[in-house]
């Protein structure tokens, strides 16, 4: 028998035999090098985009950085040991994340609730495909038709929000105590319709036989929500919230756009901050480690995504 | 596949709840089309008329939204005035150019990923993924510098390899699920009857063509909507359609009408693209972590 055959490797997937080459062709250097070649290209210009501007970050964050003729100079890990004192810095982080679990209370919780109310509704297919629209909108065009609907003078939504006697005449992007409200609005507008999706796509796999056997032991609707679907859920919302989390920290755009982090630095959730420290003010070697710190949150974020990807449960096909 | 049917008695509170949660999918119907609806309507109004409201909680005066003589000329100015066909333009060559970048390079490293195995294959793989989670603030300081040097800031192949920073790792990652479903007999049956390698690979293709088509969309959907790399490797020469709009923006003067026939001109073609790739669209948005 050759080789190749007895090494092969044989996993279900997606409940078809797929016969993997890998072991099989580790020993053929023929092989190998033309997987190389195809791999090549990418990996090149990956390394090029990422891994570059990563090392350049890293040096960025130990020096002083000048732009001009002076040159960068080492400073000592200044931009480092400044960050614990600079409060706005540790203000972000603290915004960054009251934003972040505001938008998934709101988002999970709406979320769940409609995707439950929709499983069992006969215009699903309807009502899903109109939910979704907002999520296809640019988020700097949500933010610019948003910032003119809370508008005070002439804003639609203002308008009914103190007609509701919200807010009194204040209006909700200007004042300090509202303006943080006023953006997790927008977002909650926006991506609600991705948990739906989600938690949908985990609701049509929640296992019937563990549904019918709880009912069998006298279980109501409720009780069979709380003890089998939500635990089944589980997987679909972690992976849910942790996407989430990690778009809030890369897309700026719609607070840009709504209050710039203000007013008075209410709303400077750490990347608008990180997004003045380098282009308003140029502090380069500040906004570098700055960057760096969110750069790990990140990674520490991704890698918990990572581990999901390989739960089975939320990524084996719903039709079996 | 079957649904769980359960005999449901008639009671009034099952129809206490019923009318509850048809009151809420309506609520939240509305509260969903409405700043589309306000956009469009908007985006027909004169300048005076776009800032009529009625009194505070004077609720029956609600019908003057609709008390306008509709106008075109924000959409004629947009394009006579604005230059909005070549930013329009700008958009679709940048997001379409880094699409198909990616998807090229993309399948070819997917396919060699999903078919081979190294030492430190899953550290290589999760370098790449995390790529695509990085965020863009953080990064944009070094990127800029690179191109700069490379005399590529404010120029559409430079916004195209911007884009491919986060369209090519989301490119290899979901299109590696594509292939992995793609079974190795059938290019051992393609080699066996005298095809190279890379013929076998592109054999396969059409296997994995519809998942890679809808790809395709959802890059030019994360690229058209791009507003940070537009607004800084763009800036100058490849100006897109949302920096466009963003720029109606001025310290004097918000220019309301344009702004909403932007945002229809920006946003409709994408909400159309994304509805014809539904299917794909929950596998797309979480990275292949859940699939429908």
């Amino acid at each position: 028998m050759t080789d190749a055959f007895v090494s092969a490797k044989a996993v279900f997937r997606d409940g078809g035999l797929v016969i993997d080459e890998p072991a099989a062709m580790r020993n053929k250097p023929l092989a190998n090098r033309f997987y190389f070649y195809l791999m090549m290209p990418a990996i090149i210009v990956l390394a090029c985009i990422t891994l570059y501007p990563f090392f350049w970050l890293i040096f960025m964050s130990l020096h002083k950085v000048d732009m001009g003729a002076a040159g960068d100079t080492w400073n000592n890990f200044k931009n480092w040991t400044r960050l614990g004192s600079d409060r706005k810095f540790v203000q972000g982080w603290w915004l960054l994340l009251k934003y972040s679990s505001l938008c998934m209370l709101f988002e999970v919780s709406l979320g769940i609730m409609l995707a439950l109310i929709l499983n069992r509704s006969k215009w699903e297919k309807l009502l899903v495909t109109v939910f979704l629209m907002p999520m296809m909108m640019a988020p700097v065009i949500a933010g610019l038709v948003w910032y003119y609907l809370f508008n005070s003078t002439f804003g639609w939504y203002h308008w009914l929000m103190q007609s509701l006697g919200i807010l009194g005449d204040k209006s909700i992007l200007g004042d300090k105590a509202t303006a943080m409200w006023g953006i997790v609005i927008v977002d909650v507008w926006q991506w609600t319709p991705l948990i739906i999706l989600i938690v949908l796509a985990g609701l049509k796999r929640v296992p019937r036989d563990q549904l019918e056997a709880n009912m069998v032991d006298g279980a109501g609707e409720i009780r069979n929500f709380f003890s089998i679907t939500l635990p089944n859920l589980y997987p679909f919302l972690l992976i849910a919230v942790l996407l989430r989390f990690m778009d809030n920290f890369r897309f700026i755009d719609a607070i840009l756009v709504l209050t710039g982090g203000g007013p008075a630095n209410s709303t400077k959730i750490l990347p608008t901050y990180l997004f003045d420290v380098s282009f308003t003010f140029f502090k380069l070697g500040r906004g570098a480690a700055i960057a760096l710190t969110l750069l790990v949150v990140t990674i520490i974020l991704g890698m918990i995504l990572v581990k999901l990807f390989e739960n089975p449960s939320t990524t084996k096909s719903s039709e079996a | 596949m079957a649904t769980l049917e359960v005999v449901r008695y008639a009671s009034k509170t099952r129809t206490v709840i019923n009318v509850l949660t048809t009151i809420f999918l309506g609520v939240f119907l509305v509260w969903t089309i409405l700043p589309f609806f306000i956009m469009f309507v908007s985006s027909f109004k004169d300048l005076l008329d776009a800032f009529a409201l009625p009194p505070t909680g004077d609720f029956r005066g609600v019908g003057v939204f609709f008390n306008f003589s509709p106008t075109f000329k924000h959409y004629i100015e947009l394009f006579t005035e604005r230059n909005f066909a070549t930013y329009f333009m700008n958009s679709l060559v940048a997001s379409s150019g880094s699409a198909l970048v990616s998807v090229v390079l993309g399948a070819m490293a997917a396919y060699a990923m999903s078919r081979t195995d190294f030492r430190g294959k899953d550290h290589v793989f999760f370098w790449i993924i995390s790529t695509r989670m990085a965020p863009v603030v953080a990064v944009m300081v070094p990127l800029y510098a690179i191109f700069r040097n490379l005399e590529l800031v404010g120029t559409l192949p430079g916004l195209i390899l911007a884009y491919t920073t986060f369209n090519l790792p989301f490119a290899i990652w979901i299109l590696k699920g594509f292939f992995d479903n793609v079974p190795y007999a059938i290019e051992e049956a393609a080699m066996v009857d005298g095809r190279t390698r890379f013929g076998a690979f592109l054999d396969i293709l059409p296997l994995a063509a519809p998942g890679i088509g809808a790809f395709i969309v959802l890059c030019i959907l994360f690229s058209w909507n791009d507003f940070l790399f537009a607004s800084i490797i763009g800036s100058g020469g490849a100006k897109t359609l949302p920096v466009a709009t963003r720029e109606l923006v001025t310290p004097t003067s918000i220019q309301w009408g344009k702004i909403m026939a932007a945002g229809v001109i920006t946003s409709v073609p994408m909400t159309l693209l994304g509805l014809l790739i539904r299917r794909y669209l929950v596998t797309g948005l979480t990275m292949g972590a859940v699939k429908e």
